[in-house]
């Protein structure tokens, strides 16, 4: 008759197991074997017995299953509503829909802890299956030190904060989530984040092995790289997801408000884009070898940072999590992971030499250096900026904060200087370049630029610091697609058609362009962060029915009020007509649900609707009856911006990182590709 | 004779320590340093805002001319709307004290009776404990927080 038990009988004695028993069980298994194949790899490493490291493995793959176990048994405990087990109570309901219901397992503390164990472990073992061209030295301190951070979690996971705890009584039916949080947005966006902080680990890793082997070559740069890049692009699609969420459901007003929170997610985010681009200096150069160590052991500490932070609720933030002492294990955890990759690093650096030295500023690695500067110090910023509140206290005794105007001021010149590296970087020469040769690379984007800072006055934007961050947007694109014109242009002149040319260089500079298109997005999402910021306009109305308000261009005409009840929620939404351009454009709904079973509570229905690329955003305030209406209306321009943009940012990194391409052009003969040159000629000039 | 010159040279040359950085990398390097540092400290010093009690605040001297941020708990009954000047007013409690507060801007949908807010803003000049707390920003925390505590 129940549903979340299997029955056994045994001589007659009904023994009754629950899906959760199951689940600590596979949790304290994984525990065991996650410590058996730290011990065993680091034996095998150091006394080189192949034999070990093979059973580590194995080993390994066996926490994978044992927690993708555990993971199954709750998800089984969520969908079967054993409400016996604390965790689903507190988090799910009889009345939300089964997909919820299985989201609700990264809803609370527990099961957030249990999804980052699965996740890792599901890295490692990715790890273990496709770590055939990594150095075969590093492979078993990888696979100690993901075990030793797993082990970590499944410490948590088994004592202090297990999902699995059963209560004495079981209630009928559990508290259910939040409404606000009932939303596909809940379905991807903490999941991918969270993938995101995990995802750090595996760069963590192969810096350890790195330090106690010694063993920093090509290879291991090659795979650390990988791995930071899908780090990178996974960090960034749960920010941009969390961005999106924000702007269209929470009715927070905008996509980004510097909360501690999303400093935290944005840290390890910083730290990794500056290695990505270290890398490539270490690459070309041999140089910035310990620095290399240093930033992945950074993104690390800062995620794990960002842990603990939203965890143990030391800083104030909208976003809040329920709080308990698991922060203490976390700084704790932060400590060990801080004291032990310091002394490594500190063993190793005397050894780490750069293979040459650095000629002169005007040059590839000296933007790459400016550039890492720059986002190292955005980082620091947003690190000092969310830490304020205890840096005060202890320092002046006072708690004081630091809220969105000193992000604002911070980050908007170092961005400005970003991107302006970000335009002038791509046209540089490893080594040094000749002022000639900058200028003569240079000329076109300045001049594109200098009509752009000439005609925006001229169009009515006045602002003088937006016109300095469009200008400098306008020149960092046109250098970018002025550097692609050319390199279409030189395989043009080898007679590829320039569609063709264009196709050829993405598919043979991977990195290159798709770095270029991360770089386009970003100066899109910048661009619509400056037009959202500096040009946001809004106002508040009492609108009674048949009344009508405008804002730049914008009419609304106000109709009345719908109310639509249901057993569980009741609905009301204004209804208003859009005028613009003396036509009727549409109607919009802006509103609010109010969820009977939980409090009341209200969650806003925001009405969004773009033209061109401007946003208008109306949202219900207030209402009275069915014939008046409280509205707040925002002209948002240059948002859709941002989410293009964002979306540029993200192919642009799955592009980096998408595994084909490299492999199969380095094994293409130079011949092989001169002959496809001709054949493309050929077509060419048959059509 | 002469390889082996070349050679020991070239030994002598390996041996010596290398310079890291240059000396124009060196200086531009701590001068971008110390513009980002400069950034940073002049605005925490322009922006930095007091976090105060409620209790802290009855005896506060300088919430006219700067903002401060007070933390409490909205108090049952206190929310009302003023709908002339697009306003809210309602009274916060912390350590069984009370502030009233008056707001106009968007409202959080967590916002009611009984959760924690945190308001930024600051007094009219010369109504301090007088007149409610004028506040720009008003953040609301979720009263269940993420996961229920029902329990």
């Amino acid at each position: 008759m129940d549903a979340h038990r299997v029955r056994s009988s045994s001589e007659g004695n009904e023994t009754t197991v629950y899906f959760s028993d199951l689940g600590s069980i596979a949790l304290i298994l994984a525990l065991g074997f996650a410590l058996y194949t730290v011990v065993i790899a680091i034996l095998g490493a150091t006394r080189a017995q192949s034999q070990l490291v093979v059973s580590a493995k194995r080993s390994l793959l066996v926490v994978t299953i044992l927690l993708l176990l555990a993971s199954a048994a709750l998800v089984a405990s969520f969908l079967t509503h054993d409400f016996g087990v604390k965790y689903v109570a507190q988090t799910s309901s009889r009345a939300m829909p089964w997909y919820f219901t299985t989201a609700a397992f990264y809803g609370g503390q527990q099961g957030s802890l249990l999804y980052w164990a699965l996740i890792l472990s599901l890295f490692s073992a990715i790890f273990v299956l496709t770590s055939k061209r990594v150095p075969i030295a590093l492979i078993p301190y990888i696979m100690a030190t993901l075990m030793g951070i797993e082990a970590f979690f499944l410490i948590v996971l088994t004592s202090v904060s297990n999902p699995f705890v059963r209560s004495a009584v079981v209630p009928a039916d559990g508290a259910g989530l939040n409404p606000l949080l009932m939303d596909p947005g809940m379905l991807i966006h903490p999941p991918m984040l969270l993938m995101g902080y995990v995802s750090f680990s595996v760069p963590f890793a192969f810096v350890v092995s790195a330090m106690i082997t010694g063993k920093l070559n090509n290879e291991w740069l090659r795979a650390i790289r990988r791995w930071t890049l899908a780090a990178w692009t996974i960090q960034m699609t749960g920010l941009i997801l969390g961005a999106w969420w924000a702007y269209h459901v929470l009715g927070w007003g905008g996509y980004w408000s510097w909360d501690p929170v999303e400093n935290a997610a944005l840290l390890p985010w910083l730290t990794a884009t500056a290695f990505l681009h270290s890398t490539m200096v270490q690459e070309r150069r041999g140089m910035l070898k310990a620095w290399n160590l240093f930033l992945p052991m950074a993104s690390f500490a800062l995620s794990i940072f960002g842990t603990f932070e939203v965890r143990s609720g030391v800083i104030s933030s909208v976003h809040s999590f329920a709080y308990s002492d698991i922060g203490t294990y976390f700084l704790t955890f932060l400590t060990i992971v801080m004291v032990f990759s310091s002394i490594l690093f500190l063993f190793r650096l005397p050894k780490v030499r750069p293979d040459q030295e650095f000629d002169s500023m005007i040059s590839r690695e000296g933007v790459f250096l400016l550039n890492n500067l720059l986002l190292v110090g955005m980082a620091f910023a947003t690190l000092w900026g969310t830490l304020f509140p205890l840096i005060s206290a202890f320092m002046r005794g006072q708690t004081m904060t630091v809220g969105t105007p000193f992000y604002n001021n911070v980050m908007a010149p170092l961005i400005v200087v970003l991107i302006l590296a970000m335009g002038i970087g791509p046209l540089l020469a490893w080594r040094r370049t000749s002022p000639t040769a900058l200028w003569r690379n240079l000329s076109m984007p300045m001049i594109i630029a200098a009509i752009c800072a000439v005609i925006l006055p001229l169009l009515g934007v006045i602002d003088i610091a937006a016109n300095i961050g469009f200008t400098v947007c306008t020149f960092a694109a046109s250098a970018m697609l002025y550097e692609l014109w050319r390199g279409m242009r030189v395989r043009h002149a080898h007679g590829e058609p320039y569609a063709i040319a264009l196709v050829m260089l993405f598919k043979r500079y991977r990195q290159r362009y798709g770095g270029y298109i991360v770089h386009l997005g970003f100066v899109l999402l910048v661009v619509g962060v400056i037009g959202s910021h500096y040009f946001q306009l809004q106002s508040a109305v009492v609108l009674n029915q048949g009344q009508d308000t405008q804002l730049a261009g914008y009419r609304l005409v106000y109709l009345g009020n719908i109310d639509t009840k249901e057993p569980d929620k009741e609905t009301i939404t204004a209804q208003l007509q859009i005028w613009h351009d003396g036509q009727l454009q549409g109607y919009i709904y802006p509103g609010r649900i109010i969820y009977r079973n939980y409090g009341n509570q209200p969650a806003s229905l925001i009405s969004i609707t773009t033209f061109g690329a401007t946003d208008l955003y109306v949202y219900l305030e207030n209402w009275s009856g069915l014939s008046q209406a409280d509205i707040r209306i925002f002209v948002n321009p240059l948002v859709p911006f941002v989410w293009y943009g964002a979306l540029l940012m993200i192919i642009g990194g799955v592009f980096c990182w998408w595994p084909v391409g490299s492999e199969k052009l380095l094994r293409k003969s130079p011949a092989r590709k001169m002959t496809q040159l001709t054949s493309h000629k050929v077509t060419y000039m048959l059509l | 004779m002469q390889p082996a010159l070349t050679v020991s040279t070239e030994r002598l040359q390996a041996a010596r320590p290398r310079k890291r950085f240059p000396l124009s990398f060196l200086l531009a390097g701590i001068a971008i340093l110390g513009a980002i540092l400069y950034l940073v400290y002049a605005n925490t010093q322009a922006n930095a805002v007091y976090y105060m009690t409620v209790p802290e605040l009855k005896h506060c001297t300088i919430c006219v001319t700067q903002s401060v941020r007070v933390a409490g708990y909205v108090q049952a009954n206190s929310i009302k709307r003023d709908d002339r000047t697009q306003s809210i007013s309602f009274v916060i409690e912390d350590s069984h004290q009370t502030l009233p507060v008056v707001y106009s801007g968007v409202v959080p949908d967590i916002f009611r009776a009984g959760v924690q807010v945190v308001v930024e803003g600051h007094y009219s000049k010369g109504t301090v404990g007088r007149q409610p707390f004028q506040a720009q920003t008003l953040l609301a925390k979720c009263p269940s927080k993420f996961q229920s505590a029902s329990t």
